[in-house]
């Protein structure tokens, strides 16, 4: 969408982002992951490479992690955004935010809220099996440079093991 | 001294963890000073050569441009001497945009400011640069030294290493190789930075909020006190950000010409060019034993690749003066000019990448004397330093041997080479030793009690990542005898009292002594406050107070809160403040020692090489936090491991160019990737270092590492590289 000079025009679009309906007008160019932290102010989700390689971006979107810094802004007009300010609800942490404390499954913590995203998916991923081998193959989207792996493994399938039949969200 | 001791060594969870685990955690990229504008920039296409032209009309037409900055328009800044007394280290000594030369590839040549993070990136695409390119351009070390030579650097020797290796019954003589090593911590170098009335203020991830601020000061010739840098969570740095790089400094030349915040985030591909790098190594080790595996001579002599505009030697045989008995010894160092970006510490600098070489030529010389490898360390074991000529004030080095060979099993090894096998799986099992310096540097310290019953505590030190401000509420929890909700640790900023860089895994041997001094200084005082008219205890004899939880007693058991001894005197908080020195000069050599033993697995039908088990004994000192600490040692295996299968940079012999500049192509672990991993830290607490006993721990884990998986690779398939990394292919060869 560009106007008479060949300039972009923005976009108006309407995201429901940690259960607030959130309206911004963008141009189409922005993706996702700039959107939520330059023009939300949502900075809590950390752009690692900007390439979808790393996995720090990771948000759910409808239930589904994504890597936020491959998506255009404009594409999810509508959706549901969960990102890691709104994944302990009214809590303090989530069951999964308090097995990272416990387990020390980080160290600097730039990663961590993409590792939180991923690791929620796959709580409530009945396609994902709960192996130990089969959690951190699943986990490998997300790296994690001070190598907290085995940590984040053990955080969440402590998880697992404390809410085994319980919705985790 | 009251204090409470049970909580120094526990496993506490980290008092910054609940900020990391919500977002709340504020890291450089996180500030949005009012007003801010977003830079974008244009990089180097070429690795040496001139910038003939720079076209900006187009990108000055695009929407929301503000400016567009190169060396024919960026301001003229100064150069900062790079002296750690001064504590304004620098690698790369040039000043962004200084003139039309190119030095690397991914150097800057022009800087956009815009509106928005979109219009400054899509503007910068216009940007139209012309070069006179020199295609003469050195892209390896061995192009550089072929090409260029070497610039020697410094060296060292005791006895007679030439003469005694000649007459020596057996001899090892091989060359190892190491490959440029980019730390790539997660999170990108982020600047941002704004002017208010001629002062300068910059969230900046940085491992030194006061060496940025001291180099930031003499690059805008600023007094320091007019320059404040803040560094409240670092999305780590491994040695990359302990100095400014250019990005830093163009941003905050930026950010005063137009008059207005701007914030910088260095993208990945750029991580690989000008935020420096571990430099390629070239290591020449020559080790002679007798025949009951004395070591009588080694030798160890070192290139590395460093840049035009800075010189950078990576200390490889740092630990290869002190780690075993052996009267006639020779080490060196020198440098060989890359057209490449300025190589800078990366974590376990030198010994990171020269115990693979020693250690890997230990086990040569094993296989050769047909002893066992872990034998062979043994009996070269030393509890003196021979390269300081002190005694070591702890070294448990022997005690980690057998500890962590008892829990691998290692005495069930079959020495032959293939011996060990598992259905199609040929097993390797290696050992290393692993030894990092023990070091503490001077530090200040200011400790605050409030009327209210809690404590602040501030230093100008950071926390990485290594959970400093755990270590630090804990330490101030047992002085103060308060729990730990009630302290609170103010890190990263400038202006709070002096505190050293995070680096050299001295943070917390530097860091603990002046905050349990402060916080005695703020009881003293708040003891002082006691006995002042107006107190409840004015009538007290102040010889008897001894203060506890918060409370100051009087010899009759009257107990008095700082809350009522504050009041009287209309003060709101009592403060101690401390400064303590460095590493005590004791007459001792200060040191951390471990061992790793490593299993892989090699199947030869599909190729396939994986490290299956790890098992690590550390002697570093006391332990202050069992959790932190254990995740500390294991990241570092990790990425050592990393540098033995996977790390390697890359670069285009033609033209000096990295090739896999991204997350993607420059391979690191992933979770799929773990071993099992097992950390077994002895805790002898080194009281001659400091009061607490505590050594570094962020680096000794990453040192021997790819020798001990190297090792097990030639135990499995015969096949010893010296060359890292530990590639599919160089396992496949069957030439060799």
């Amino acid at each position: 969408m560009m106007d008479s000079n060949d300039t972009p025009v923005d976009v108006r679009l309407s995201l429901r982002v940690n259960g607030q309906m959130r309206q911004l007008d963008v141009p189409p160019n922005v993706v996702l992951l700039d959107a939520l932290r330059d023009r939300l102010g949502l900075t809590g989700t950390k752009k690692g490479c900007d390439h979808g390689q790393c996995g720090a971006c990771t948000v759910l979107v409808n239930g589904e992690a994504i890597n936020s810094c491959l998506a255009l802004a404009v594409v999810h007009d509508g959706d549901d955004i969960t990102t890691v300010e709104g994944l302990a609800g009214e809590a303090d942490l989530s069951p999964l935010q308090a097995a990272f404390l416990e387990h020390d499954a980080y160290q600097c913590g730039y990663c961590t809220p993409g590792q939180l995203m991923s690791a929620t998916e796959l709580l409530s991923n009945r396609k994902v099996g709960t192996t130990d081998a089969e959690v951190a193959e699943a986990m490998s989207g997300n790296i994690c440079r001070c190598g907290a792996y085995k940590n984040i493994l053990s955080a969440i399938q402590e998880t697992r093991q404390q809410h085994a039949g319980a919705a985790i969200d | 001294m009251s204090r409470s001791a049970s909580i120094i060594g526990a496993a506490v969870s980290r008092i910054d963890g609940p900020d990391k685990l919500t977002g709340r955690a504020r890291y450089a990229g996180d500030f949005h000073p009012e007003g801010m504008t977003y830079a974008y920039g244009v990089y180097s296409t070429i690795a040496r050569g001139r910038v003939v032209s720079i076209d900006t009309q187009a990108a000055m037409r695009c929407p929301g441009v503000l400016d567009v900055f190169h060396h024919g328009n960026f301001p003229s800044l100064h150069r900062s001497p790079a002296s750690f007394a001064e504590e304004n280290v620098v690698d790369e000594k040039r000043v962004p945009f200084e003139d039309d030369e190119v030095f690397y590839a991914g150097q800057f040549v022009a800087l956009v400011v815009a509106d928005s993070f979109e219009h400054a990136r899509a503007a910068a695409y216009q940007v139209k640069v012309t070069y006179d390119e020199d295609t003469n351009t050195v892209a390896t070390l061995a192009q550089a030294m072929e090409k260029r030579g070497s610039t020697h650097a410094n060296d060292s020797e005791r006895g007679d290493p030439e003469g005694a290796y000649q007459s020596a019954p057996h001899q090892v003589d091989a060359t190892y190789t190491t490959p440029v090593e980019t730390h790539n911590p997660m999170e990108t170098h982020t600047t941002v930075a704004r002017w208010i009335d001629g002062k300068l203020e910059v969230w900046d991830s940085t491992q030194g909020v006061v060496f940025t601020r001291n180099t930031l000061s003499k690059v805008f010739d600023l007094d320091p006190s007019r320059v404040i840098v803040h560094a409240d969570f670092i999305g780590s740095g491994f040695g990359g950000k302990l100095w400014v790089w250019p990005h830093c400094i163009a941003t905050a030349g930026a950010a005063r010409e137009l008059g207005r915040p701007v914030q910088f985030v260095l993208p990945r591909q750029q991580m690989f060019t000008t935020s420096g790098h571990r430099p390629e190594t070239s290591q020449h080790v020559r080790l002679a034993a007798d025949n009951d595996g004395t070591l009588l001579s080694i030798r160890h002599e070192n290139v590395n690749s460093t840049s035009h505009v800075g010189t950078v030697v990576e200390a490889c045989a740092g630990s290869t003066e002190g780690l075993y008995k052996c009267d006639n010894l020779r080490i060196s160092h020198a440098t060989s000019i890359t057209d490449r970006g300025t190589p800078t510490a990366m974590r376990a600098p030198g010994a990171g990448v020269g115990l693979f070489a020693l250690e890997s030529a230990m086990d040569e010389l094993a296989v050769k004397l047909g002893m066992d490898p872990l034998e062979l360390r043994r009996k070269n074991f030393t509890d003196r330093d021979p390269g300081a000529d002190l005694p070591y004030s702890s070294n448990h080095l022997l005690e980690c041997y057998d500890r962590a060979a008892e829990s691998f099993g290692w005495s069930r090894r079959t020495p032959g080479v293939g011996s060990m096998r598992d259905g199609d799986k040929i097993i390797g099992w290696g050992m290393a030793a692993c030894n990092w310096d023990a070091m503490r540097n001077p530090c200040d310290a200011r400790v605050t009690l409030h009327d209210d019953g809690s404590a602040s505590v501030h230093c100008a030190s950071q926390d990485i990542g290594t959970g400093t401000y755990t270590v630090l509420a804990q330490i101030a929890s047992a002085e103060l005898d308060l729990p730990l909700d009630r302290i609170d640790i103010k890190l990263g900023d400038s202006t709070f009292p002096h505190g050293p860089i995070s680096g050299g895994s001295w943070a917390t041997a530097s860091l603990l002594p002046a905050v349990a001094e402060a916080a005695r200084a703020a009881i003293d005082k708040i003891k002082e406050y006691a006995g002042k008219a107006g107190s409840p205890l004015a009538d007290a004899d102040p010889n008897d107070f001894v203060y506890e939880k918060g409370m100051v007693k009087d010899g009759h058991g009257k107990a008095v809160s700082i809350a009522d001894i504050l009041k009287p005197q209309q003060l709101a908080s009592a403060t101690g403040e401390a400064h303590t020195g460095g590493a005590p000069d004791s007459g001792y050599s200060f040191g951390s020692f471990g061992t790793h033993f490593v299993e892989i697995t090699w199947e030869p039908a599909i190729a396939q090489l994986k490290v299956t088990r790890v098992v690590s004994a550390i002697d570093a000192g006391q332990i202050i936090n069992q959790k932190s600490a254990r995740n500390q040692v294991e990241g570092a295996i990790v990425m050592g491991m990393s540098s033995a299968l996977f790390e390697a940079t890359e670069y285009d012999e033609r033209n000096a160019r990295p090739v896999n500049n991204n997350y993607a192509e420059y391979l690191v672990p992933v979770n799929a990737d773990m071993p099992q991993l097992d950390v077994i830290l002895l805790d002898h607490p080194d009281y001659e270092l400091n009061e607490f006993g505590a050594r570094g721990i962020g680096e000794i884990g990453l040192t021997g590492m790819q020798a001990a998986v190297a090792n097990a690779v030639y135990h499995a398939t015969g096949k010893r590289v010296r060359d890292l990394p530990v590639m599919l292919d160089k396992l496949m060869d069957e030439t060799e």
